[in-house]
């Protein structure tokens, strides 16, 4: 029998960060490679199932240069699950897909000399970053946000003192707040925060979700458009309500 | 608006279309890296250069292209003791 | 030292070389030195828009690759001897601008002229990046359209994070030029209003130029429209314009319309 979706289920869309290994090389990358064959020869496996970002900040290279180094990598059992700081002409559909914002966290320990003899430690599982313990909770945006920019905050909320044109998006871990009219997108809870909330001056916004769940503007209760509204999640539905 | 104004207007049109006409009919030719008043530019200037040392800076070269003809017009100002440096000036070509 | 103005919108055909050739030539009819720079390398019009393009015989890519010299590269205007045309080149690639050279014939340009005019290409591409980055003032040519209004806001976006200005931490100066308001639409409401655009937009109104078929009849004929006819609507609105880009607190007359803005008004909640 086919299956007949009675009651559309929206796709869930979530954010979520992961510490992942930075790699920077440096040029030339032959020699390189070379220190890295000397660091993964004291501990075989050391880059196995790890999840590795490769950091090409301010390396002078070109396509054909960054796909080789990609292949050396994957020859050796390091993949790459993305590159950070390379230009846009970079990259190509055959690469791994570019990493933005990334913050530090604290050094991995790289094996040394003495450990190479001790018996092979079973990889570490990948943690989830404690983000809320060093981030700053809220981040306030006193300029309108125009289209085509993107505000993404996942430690906390974000309030904007003025409006957010159609075409931009907030993207926050926690709720959002906007001083003026919402015409663009607003996710909040991305992070997974079902009790985050989306407060605006005046919804006219062309996507709002809250923790994954989603309303297109067409979704939205035609009552609540030009309004001040706030809009929660109550189970797995998003309620809105007029404020004040 | 007034009426006196839009009565007394000629056609702008026809304007339009000459200018254009003109203008493309120089832009096809030069795309077939031919034009000639471009060349007749730098090819003037670097015989000029072989004789006199140009100071860049006092070279005007005017041009107004037209239908039936163009007319280029190159103004080089020769300082009194250009000849003098006659020599240097063989070397140092690059002034067109 | 002069005033480095960039005339941009994203969107492409809302009017942004017209402008700049009536802005242009409407300050040096005051007297001002006035250079208008064509950035639209590949497309150029500004020489057509200003009746200049029998006249050019090197552009601005020559410029910036060592191959004339700027004072070579630049026409006057035959009717205002105060205006002065750097044409974009036709046939080069857009690659050949360098912000190395953009930057010095700028800085140049700075030291002999009162306004420097750099008219963008549309997109927010390379060329349209370069005509703004080293620019004081940026005037964003709108159109009341969806379209229009939402490409602007992008642009504005842009102002704010890819200028010298931005990037020193300074404040952009941005004023929204409506372009092609046509009263009649407005009247039957088929427009966004002059009110919608200034909020969504949030930067101060520099002017409101009625569609017009003024404008038109100037570019057949090769003049920009404040000499064209300066009696003419959208002359008299460039004019206004290019008095207050000078400075001068002049309200906005809405066309077809008693009211007006008061452009600072608007000016105080600008980004």
């Amino acid at each position: 029998m086919t299956a007949v979706l009675t009651q559309p289920r929206p796709i869930r869309l979530k954010g979520r960060s992961f510490l992942a290994l930075a790699l920077t090389p440096e040029l030339p990358f032959e020699d390189w490679l070379i220190r890295l064959d000397d660091l993964a020869g004291r501990s075989a496996g050391f880059f196995l199932r790890r999840p590795v970002v490769l950091d090409v900040d301010g390396l002078d290279i070109d396509r054909a240069e960054l796909r080789g180094l990609v292949e050396q990598l994957g020859r050796r059992n390091v993949r790459i699950m993305g590159i950070e700081g390379a230009r846009p002409s970079l990259m190509g559909a055959d690469l791994p897909p570019a990493m933005t914002d990334g913050r530090a966290a604290s050094d991995f320990e790289a094996p040394d000399a003495a450990q190479a003899s001790q018996p092979e430690l079973p990889p570490p599982a990948i943690q989830a970053e404690p983000q809320a313990l060093r981030a700053a909770p809220s981040l306030v945006i006193t300029d309108p946000v125009r289209s085509g920019q993107s505000i993404l905050f996942p430690e906390g909320d974000v309030t904007v003192v003025g409006s957010v044109a159609s075409g931009a998006e907030i993207v926050a871990g926690g709720s959002i707040h906007v001083y003026g009219t919402l015409r663009g997108r607003a996710m909040a809870g991305t992070t997974g925060a079902a009790s985050a909330r989306i407060f605006c001056r005046k919804l006219e916004a062309e996507l709002i979700a809250i923790d994954g769940f989603y309303r297109t503007a067409e979704d939205l209760d035609p009552d609540l458009w030009g309004r001040a509204v706030q809009i929660w999640l109550e189970g797995e539905a998003i309620k809105a309500g007029i404020l004040g | 608006m007034n009426l006196l104004r839009l009565f007394s207007r000629t056609p702008t049109a026809p304007s339009a279309r000459e200018r254009l006409q003109v203008l493309l009919a120089h832009e096809r030719v030069a795309f077939g890296d031919s034009d000639l008043v471009s060349k007749l530019r730098d090819e003037i200037l670097a015989v000029i250069a072989r004789h006199v040392q140009i100071d860049g800076d006092k070279v005007t070269v005017k041009m107004e292209r037209g239908a039936q003809m163009s007319t280029l017009a190159v103004d080089i100002e020769i300082p009194f003791d250009a000849t003098k440096k006659k020599l240097d000036a063989a070397k140092n070509k690059k002034a067109a | 030292m002069g005033k480095v103005i960039v005339v941009t919108s994203g969107k492409g055909g809302v009017g942004k070389t017209t402008s700049s050739a009536a802005l242009g030539a409407a300050l040096a009819q005051n007297g001002d030195k006035v250079v208008v720079v064509d950035f639209d390398v590949g497309l150029r019009n500004l020489d057509l828009v200003m009746g200049a393009e029998r006249r050019v015989v090197y552009d601005l890519v020559n410029v910036i690759q060592g191959e004339a010299k700027l004072t070579q590269a630049l026409i006057r205007d035959k009717r205002v001897e105060t205006l002065y045309l750097l044409p974009a080149s036709q046939t080069r690639d857009k690659d050949n601008l360098t912000p190395e050279g953009v930057e010095t014939v700028i800085n140049t340009l700075k030291k002999a002229f009162d306004w420097v005019i750099c008219d963008s290409p549309a997109g927010i591409e390379r060329g349209a990046t370069l005509a703004m980055r080293h620019a004081d003032v940026a005037i964003v040519v709108t159109n009341p359209e969806v379209s229009s209004v939402r490409d602007s806001d992008r642009i504005i976006g842009l102002l704010d994070s890819k200028t010298l200005k931005a990037e020193n931490g300074e404040r952009m100066e941005k004023h929204l030029l409506l372009t092609r308001y046509d009263p009649a639409r407005a009247e039957r409401g088929d427009m966004l209003k002059v009110d919608d655009v200034l909020e969504i937009l949030s930067i101060p109104l520099l002017g409101i130029i009625p569609e017009s078929m003024d404008v038109l009849r100037a570019s057949n004929l090769g003049a920009p429209v404040t000499l064209a006819d300066g009696k003419c609507a959208p002359a008299v609105a460039y004019f206004n314009a290019a008095r207050r880009l000078a400075g001068e607190e002049l309200p906005v007359a809405v066309p077809g319309e008693k009211r007006s803005f008061f452009g600072k008004i608007f000016g105080r909640k600008a980004a």
